[in-house]
């Protein structure tokens, strides 16, 4: 068996800067090379680091072309439960922290919670004027949610950016999205629902379940994971 | 060979009652049903996009097959189906994602009469085919509407408790908070207040994110007129508890609801449904509230059929008045239909 493990981290902005700094804390050296995509761990055992989008990492982790990666939970959760179940999470990180919530216009004064917007939503479909809109780039998550709530007559806007102007520029009537402060809510007049929080997120190192399964690489990469905990 | 054996003997006996066995298309447009039940279905949906990004989904279910077919070929009076097919639906256990589906229906009408005769014309095939006796649940989800509407709340949880009355999981969720007298959230509420002023002095007809100021205040005003804390959750909660308890012989329904009116102080306005006045050949009917509940498009009398002995489930039914309407009909066409539970009756 193969003894090289290779590692995901992703490959742009906090988060990748946060997963480099968490290795060098570790005295894990990884050769920051800016530009290109593949580095490696100086000072540990055969490795491959592989820079890709935190979306990507989830992936590779499940079809065992990464073993070990760090990405979003929200990510994680949002995948479809064929990839979650390759996927094991061994540590939440204490970076990267973001909630996923449901946000309706500031204006909406009679909508505090989930409730409220099922009576909207129905409120839409007997006007005969369509689905309540979600704007979201968490489709399955959402939906997840907004079901269990009791929201069923709503149809999902998929979203690639810039979520929160949906509302304002007719693509959707609400939004379900990632939050940090709550401040870019606030800018473009949204506000979060009081029982509207989805998923509380942050980064966490992700092991592929199928890469446990091999012996030599099980001890291997217990044993970077025992260096970064 | 059962199976074949089974459904080949069934639909021949639906047959000779003038049934006509019909086969459906076998790809729908999934816009049809995404429409119609949002994204709780579209979840289930075997789709698929054709060059034109036009959405198409195999068939999910047959009742549905034969409304479309109704709407599209038959168009007007009443036309009884029978079908022995398959449906497809995405799973996410171990289900397999084709259902073997028989059934019948009776499309345009509204009848005590049509009900009377799904509900003898299944049970009495399934007596001849698989020779054991059954047992028949009958309901009428109108009956618990009528007690929603006898009761102490605010217009829209009255809504929301019809709404989801489908929902088991949901609809016990509703009852605890019902209890639990939490609705409105005081500093919020009070903070909304304050745009509320504000608003009051905007266009009524401008609109923000597809709904008219005038709406959005309205609602507002409603729900401050209809303050939740009002009402005995708690008491209410327990009213619906029992009424979902109440399971006895069909033959002495009205009375047993009659009872409990008199005990909770309500009016069910009983004279209205005629469950009571069914002339079912099988004479092991029994009247069960809790019945009914899985099926989010009927709209009046349920049926389930069990094998006598055992609690297993034979087959189920319902009406649907407006179904056929949501899927595209001009005019509102009344319908009943029920379904053989094929896989239990292999089983046996």
């Amino acid at each position: 068996m193969s003894k090289l493990i290779k590692i995901g981290l992703p490959s742009k902005g906090r988060l990748r800067e946060d997963s480099l700094k968490i290795f060098k804390k570790n005295k894990l050296s990884i050769k920051d090379t800016k530009r290109n995509y593949l580095s490696e761990i100086k000072n540990f055992s055969i490795n491959e680091v592989v820079f890709s989008h935190a979306r990507e990492i989830i992936e590779r982790l499940a079809d065992n072309s990464l073993d070990v990666g760090i990405s979003g939970f929200d990510l994680l959760k949002e995948s479809l439960p064929g990839i979650q179940k390759n996927i094991q999470v061994f540590s939440r990180l204490n970076f990267g922290f973001a909630n996923l919530i449901v946000a309706v216009p500031n204006a909406w004064i009679d909508v505090q919670t989930i409730a409220d917007l099922e009576e909207i939503s129905f409120e839409f479909k007997d006007k005969n004027s369509g689905k309540l809109r979600v704007a979201t780039k968490y489709p399955n998550l959402t939906n997840d949610f907004l079901l269990s709530k009791g929201l069923t007559q709503y149809k999902i806007v998929n979203s690639l950016g810039s979520t929160e102007i949906y509302p304002f520029t007719n693509q959707s009537e609400i939004v379900t999205d990632i939050a940090s402060s709550g401040a870019t809510l606030k800018a473009n007049n949204l506000r979060i629902l009081k029982d509207g929080n989805i998923l509380k997120s942050s980064a966490c190192i992700l092991v592929s379940k199928k890469s446990l399964k091999d012996k030599t690489k099980r001890k291997i990469i217990a044993s970077l994971l025992k260096k970064l905990n | 060979m059962k199976s074949k054996k089974y459904s080949e003997a069934l639909l021949n006996l639906f047959k000779k009652k003038g049934f006509k066995v019909k086969e459906f298309e076998n790809i729908i447009e999934s816009k049809i049903i995404i429409e119609r039940s949002g994204e709780i279905f579209k979840k289930s949906l075997l789709s698929f996009e054709d060059d034109n990004g036009k959405n198409f989904s195999l068939r999910p279910d047959l009742t549905i097959s034969a409304c479309l077919d109704y709407i599209k070929n038959i168009k007007r009076g009443i036309y009884k189906y029978a079908y022995f097919d398959q449906a497809f639906r995405r799973t996410f256990g171990k289900e397999s994602l084709v259902r073997n589906q028989l059934g019948c229906e009776i499309i345009g009408s509204s009848n005590l009469q049509s009900n009377t005769e799904i509900i003898n014309l299944i049970d009495q095939s399934l007596k001849k085919v698989i020779k054991y006796r059954t047992t028949i649940k009958i309901n009428d989800i109108n009956i618990f509407y009528s007690l929603v509407d006898s009761l102490k709340l605010p217009s829209r949880w009255r809504l929301r408790l019809k709404r989801h009355f489908w929902r088991h999981d949901y609809f016990k969720e509703l009852i605890t908070r019902l209890e639990s007298n939490s609705d409105l959230q005081k500093n919020v509420f009070e903070l909304d207040k304050k745009f509320y002023f504000k608003m009051k002095k905007l266009k009524k007809n401008e609109k923000i994110a597809g709904r008219k100021i005038n709406e959005i205040l309205n609602r507002f005003e409603k729900k401050i007129k209809e303050p939740r804390s009002n009402i005995n959750g708690a008491r209410v909660a327990q009213i619906i508890r029992d009424f979902l308890n109440i399971n006895c012989p069909l033959k002495n329904a009205r009375n047993e609801l009659k009872k409990f009116e008199i005990k909770n102080k309500i009016n069910l306005k009983l004279n209205q449904f005629d469950i009571f006045d069914l002339k079912l050949k099988n004479k092991n009917a029994m009247f069960s509230a809790n019945i009914g509940r899985s099926v989010e498009y009927y709209t009046g009398l349920v049926f389930e059929i069990y094998k006598k002995s055992k609690s297993l489930n034979l087959a189920s039914g319902g009406r649907y008045d407006n179904l056929m309407q949501t899927l595209g009909a001009k005019t509102k066409v009344a319908a009943i239909g029920g379904a053989i539970n094929y896989d239990n009756i292999l089983k046996l």
